[in-house]
């Protein structure tokens, strides 16, 4: 098989493989594991995982798919994930969405030809209070605004 | 046993029974699509709600257990409603392409719109999601995700009952799809049963797709021929032409389910028939009529007998002949020819695939019946076949189309040292090309008989339909040949050979095909 | 006012072992160790504990139904998964009093003989994991957790497990599922979790908040704890507010908090001199309330009485001027997005109501188009396996009960009279 995670990736399944009673409940961190390093869920890591711990690729793409954070297509270096919940879009969520939108010049669910963003409109994020929010990888950039916004994406390009 | 009411009508069940079961068993019909009786309950499709007594909701009848003094209606305007909108739900997405469905007459979906009752879609057309149409989806199984209900069936199958877990839903909400893994299609033996449980026209399978439509079809409670398991099952024909196996509910021997082998065993019954008596006179064949026929094959086996003493004629039974038969061959071969030479031989030289589920190594429907009524097997067989092979054999009666022990080309080295040989069988091969006598029988949706199955389970098959052509029920064949050798029979039919086998045969004594009924029952050992 | 939970949230140090032992952090769990097991269980009985996680249980009976012989191992499943809109309290509690969460587990799991642990944490929570991950791993080495806990002979594994994005998977058997590697499809009731949960164990699940009341609880006792709320629910809440007010964010306050008070005088009122038109009182599920229903304090009875529920206490702040028929439009999608697509009614009813929501806030919509929604509503409420469809039953009907005259509009005249905007 073509898919393997790097010695350490390797080393951290089988240490979360132990956790569990029943390998199939290591699906989901091994998935997880396996974005980590590759940033998205190849074909050929979903039955890389279903050997791994026991089941069949349909299962592990069936689980795969029912989770939105798995990425099962590559997308942008950075992916841009704004709330458009009700408090979010109470707080102006929708101008972020088409500023950023406008900014970029691509619509949510596209990649910037460069394949430098990727923009989403996400559901409520739990961060309600701090609306609007915007989720960037693992980090959340709360009480956002068009300026906070702008320069975000400014600093995130300058970084590539 | 807890008492409970469905529409007033009284029912008392066994303790864990469900509602569905219990309605079931006054004639209570309640819908239902994920439900299946073999599979575990996912109580998903929500077309089986009910109102019952002191519950606040409907509950399903699919998933909720009788309990003593339950009140259950089904018949209510909540309940109507409710069942009603669970259609309609189902319906909006779908592609409502009946007329190309090959579903159509059997499908759960059109059953219950008529009598659940819709009115016109209130979904708009342009809005309805697509979904991957006809895919191969493997092992003879046609997929079509847009007809999918999403009953899980399929699923929990591939789950619970293969292990093999090939189907799965992908994505989620409205947009969850039933398919395969890419390259890894479905890759079992059993995958024929998805097309019996999935509701809907969305698992289909590839054999029967668009060959005949199921309102035709008449159906016959049989056995299947394809190993000594002897699942149960219903042969589909029409106008003498045998369609399909669906299996049939035996929890004692296959549950709801068949192979896919035995599945395909249903063709022997349309393909290469012989379909009419024929010799073959230096080399070449030519029909004759059985009026003519019969007395000159009895002549020349009493002729054989006479000449050359009963050692050298030799009689070759089979497993795939009923316990009916092979109780008339027995006496054939022991009473009328008075010859030791009598064994049966199987389908194929060794043992099979197997697995441990329903495939059983053995392919043949009634090798232990054979055992049972006294008839030797591989053994003797090659006793006989020894027999032949010296030229000891003058005259031979072979009951089949192959000789399982050799290959083709064995068979025929063998069969040129007998100088004369009778075959009934119901199928051309290598046998009818060597036979000098060939009298075509009736195939196993044409006849009735029991077999008795690897567990040693006495099982009842019934015929479907008349013999083709001018095919003869093999009990006819025996009786008339037998008759002509002095046998004296009366037998019609082969219930009336079955009471005279119950009478002298141990393992059988006294049963009857009303205690056999359609699930059989234990041979005694 | 006494607080439970965020007395020392501002602390930095408190997210760290040391500055959480600074504050007596771990004692109850040491009381706890020299207590009879069964005397734990009765002071969270006392304590008139509900379950924060939104339906409300009691979690001192909760507790009691998982069996009484030891002979199965039991687990305890920690519900992280916070993912109703409007409701944000339990990564504030992740993030800052990660310790008091785990103290709360491992009292439970004492009290309970419950060895093995797991806290399914939403997959965004990625921060929030990482703290977790680091104060499981202090207490473990302060022998908090893990192998003999405080000496006492009692084991404890607690496992972090991450969810990967679907809002299902905090109804509490998808939680189980999906932490079995599964779909996260909620499972078919009975049997319970108590009797069959996770990995086909006996299994409790309790919410963040829930257990982290708990250390409290056994330190001062479940009758002062009690005190601390109303009659069917002690202690305090932790009221999140979210939309535009002067000062969104989580407030602890008593069970019983005015949900007007909490509006007007805890978040400071609305911003900007904006008029309130609703509130969602308790999460996006709960009915939403007009301007002129929000007197009413978060008991259960009193919310039942005005129609709705305290849910999570997640209160969103509408103000004039918001396109009511947008926002269920918003929340509609929502549900939609987050059917995990198992049952009928739920998976197309979810859609449909998205669809036709969608084309009356579009101008698109046609006479007939608000009772259709109410038909779907009614075919889909109570007719499902998990409460989800009910969640999305209960604004669909509530927005078109108080506000039916905006969808009238939209429909007549074919347009958003608010410009198809918030
Ligand atoms: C659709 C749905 C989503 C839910 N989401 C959550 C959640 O994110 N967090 C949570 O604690 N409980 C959630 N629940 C409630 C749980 O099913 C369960 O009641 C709760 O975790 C029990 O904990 P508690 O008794 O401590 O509140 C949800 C329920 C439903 C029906
Ligand atoms: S393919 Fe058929 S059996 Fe499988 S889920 Fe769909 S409707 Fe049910
Ligand atoms: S109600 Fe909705 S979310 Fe709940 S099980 Fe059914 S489809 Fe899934
Ligand atoms: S609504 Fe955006 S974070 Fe909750
Ligand atoms: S048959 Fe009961 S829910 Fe499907």
């Amino acid at each position: 098989m073509s898919f393997s995670l790097s010695e350490e990736g390797l080393a951290e399944l089988d240490r979360l493989l132990s956790r569990y009673p029943d390998r199939a409940a290591a699906v989901l961190p091994a998935l997880h594991l396996v974005q980590s390093e590759h940033g998205h869920v190849p074909d050929e890591a979903i039955a890389w995982v279903a050997e791994r711990v026991g089941l069949s690729p349909a299962h592990v793409e069936g689980v795969a798919t029912f989770y939105t954070l798995f990425e099962r297509r590559p997308r942008g270096r950075h992916h841009l994930q704004i709330c458009r919940n009700l408090s979010c879009s109470l707080m102006g969520a929708e101008a972020l969405v088409a500023h950023v939108s406008a900014k970029l010049g691509i619509r949510p669910g596209e990649t910037t030809p460069d394949g430098m963003f990727t923009l989403s409109v996400v559901e409520c994020l739990g961060s309600c209070g701090t609306a609007p929010v915007m989720q960037v990888g693992d980090a959340y950039h709360e009480n956002l605004t068009v300026e906070a916004v702008d320069a975000l994406i400014d600093r995130l390009r300058a970084e590539g | 046993m807890p008492n409970l009411t469905i529409n007033g009508v009284a029912v008392s069940v066994p303790e864990g029974t469900t509602i569905l079961s219990a309605a079931k068993q006054v004639g209570i019909h309640i819908p239902h699509y994920c439900y299946h009786t073999h599979l575990s309950v996912a109580g998903n499709c929500r077309m089986c709600q009910v109102e019952v007594e002191k519950f606040p909701k409907l509950q399903t009848a699919c998933s909720t257990v009788a309990t003593e003094g339950m009140v259950v209606r089904t018949d209510t305007e909540a309940v109507r409603k409710a069942v009603r909108g669970a259609l309609e739900f189902l319906l909006i997405h779908h592609p409502i392409d009946c007329p190309i469905c090959d579903q159509a007459g059997e499908c759960g979906l059109q059953d219950y719109y008529m009598t659940v009752g819709l009115h016109k879609s209130r979904y708009p057309l342009g809005d309805k999601i697509h979904k991957k149409k006809v895919q191969d989806a493997g092992s003879g199984i046609v997929l079509d995700a847009e007809r999918c209900i999403l009953c899980s069936r399929c699923v929990r199958f591939l789950e619970e009952v293969t292990g093999t877990r090939e189907l799965q839903f992908f994505r989620r909400g409205d947009h969850s799809e039933i398919s395969f893994f890419p390259g890894r299609p479905i890759d079992n033996h059993y995958a024929g049963n998805l097309a019996d449980i999935c509701p809907v026209g969305a698992l289909t399978s590839r054999d029967f797709r668009f060959r005949c439509r199921v309102w035709f079809l008449k159906s016959a409670e049989s056995i299947c021929t394809g190993c000594a398991r002897g699942c149960n099952i219903e042969a589909h024909f029409h106008e003498g032409v045998l369609y399909r196996y669906k299996p049939r509910v035996n929890d004692a021997v296959n549950r709801a389910w068949m192979c896919d082998f035995g599945r395909m065993e249903y063709r022997k019954a349309n393909e290469a028939r012989l379909l009419a008596p024929f010799v073959r006179e230096n080399g070449v064949e030519k029909e004759m009529p059985w009026g003519a026929l019969m007395p000159q094959v009895a002549q020349r086996l009493s002729d054989a007998v006479r000449t050359h003493g009963a050692d050298t004629v030799a009689v070759i039974a089979s497993p795939q002949l009923s316990n009916e038969e092979l109780f008339l061959v027995r006496h054939f071969a022991s009473d009328l020819l008075g010859t030791m030479n009598l064994a049966f031989t199987r389908r194929a030289p060794e043992d099979g695939f197997s697995d441990d589920f329903l495939i059983h190594p053995d392919k043949n429907p009634n090798s232990a019946g054979a055992r049972l009524l006294g008839i030797p097997g591989e053994e003797a067989f090659h006793a006989v076949a020894g027999r032949i092979s010296r030229g000891e054999i003058r005259a031979l009666v072979i009951f089949g189309n192959v000789l399982g022990a050799f290959s083709e080309k064995g068979t025929l080295e063998l069969l040129s040292k007998a100088p004369f040989i009778v075959q009934v069988g119901t199928n051309e091969g290598v046998v009818s090309r060597a036979a000098h006598a060939v009298l075509p029988s009736a195939s196993f949706v044409e006849r009735g008989g029991t077999f008795v199955n690897c567990d040693g389970r006495l099982q009842r098959f019934r015929a479907g339909f008349a013999p083709r052509g001018k095919a003869r029920n093999t009990i006819e064949i025996l009786v008339d040949l037998g008759n002509r050798l002095g046998a004296g029979w009366s037998f019609s039919g082969e219930e009336s050979v079955f009471r005279a086998l119950s009478r002298s045969e141990a393992p059988f004594r006294g049963m009857t095909y009303g205690s056999i009924g359609s699930l059989g029952r234990e041979v005694k050992r | 006012m006494e607080t439970v939970l965020t007395t020392h949230f501002a602390d930095e140090r408190y997210r760290g072992i040391d500055g959480y032992r600074g504050k007596g952090g771990y004692g109850a769990l040491r009381k706890c160790v020299s207590m009879p097991r069964e005397a734990i269980v009765e002071e969270v009985k006392k304590a008139n504990l509900r379950g924060r996680g939104g339906a409300g249980f009691p979690a001192g009976v909760k507790w009691g139904f998982l069996p009484k012989d030891l002979s199965r191992p039991r687990v305890l499943v920690v519900n992280a998964d916070e993912g109703e809109p409007g409701t944000f309290k339990d990564r504030l509690i992740l993030s800052h009093g990660p310790h008091l969460l785990l103290e709360g587990i491992a009292i439970a799991c004492y009290a309970l003989s419950i060895h093995r642990a797991y806290i399914y944490i939403r997959g965004e929570y990625a921060r929030e994991a990482r703290i977790l991950e680091e104060a499981m791993e202090e207490a473990r080495a302060a022998g908090f957790l893990g192998k003999d806990v405080l000496g006492t002979g009692f084991d404890l594994e607690v496992t972090l497990h991450r969810g990967a994005g679907a809002y299902i998977c905090g109804e509490e058997t998808s939680t189980i599922n999906s932490l079995e590697g599964k779909r996260g499809w909620p499972r078919l009731k009975p049997p319970f979790p108590a009797v069959v949960g996770a990995f086909g164990l006996p299994t409790l699940v309790n919410n963040v908040e829930t257990l982290c009341n708990v250390p409290w609880i056994l330190e001062n006792g479940g009758e002062r704890f009690a005190a601390l709320g109303c009659e069917k629910n002690g202690g305090t809440r932790l009221v999140g507010v979210s939309g535009p007010v002067v000062r969104p964010g989580i407030y602890e306050l008593p069970a019983n908090a005015n949900l007007k008070n909490v509006i007007f005088d805890v978040a400071g009122g609305l911003r900007d001199g904006k008029a309130l038109k609703a509130v969602i009182p308790g999460g996006s599920s709960t009915p939403v309330l007009r301007a002129d229903e929000i007197d009413v304090t978060f008991d259960i009875e009193t919310m039942a009485k005005a129609g709705t529920m305290a849910g999570t206490c997640g209160v969103i702040v509408i103000p004039e001027g918001t396109c009511m028929v947008r926002a269920l439009s918003v929340l509609m999608n929502f549900y939609a997005h987050e059917s995990c697509g198992q049952c009928t009614p739920c998976r197309e009813g979810t859609g449909w109501l998205k669809l036709v929501v969608g084309r009356i806030e579009a101008g698109q919509g046609r006479p007939g188009d608000v009772e259709l929604v109410l038909d779907v509503c009614d075919n889909m409420a109570g007719k499902t396996i998990c409460a989800l469809a009910d969640a999305a039953v209960m604004p669909a009907q509530s927005f078109i009960g108080k506000f039916r005259g905006e969808f009238d509009r939209h429909i007549a005249e074919g347009k958003c009279p608010f410009g198809n905007r918030f």
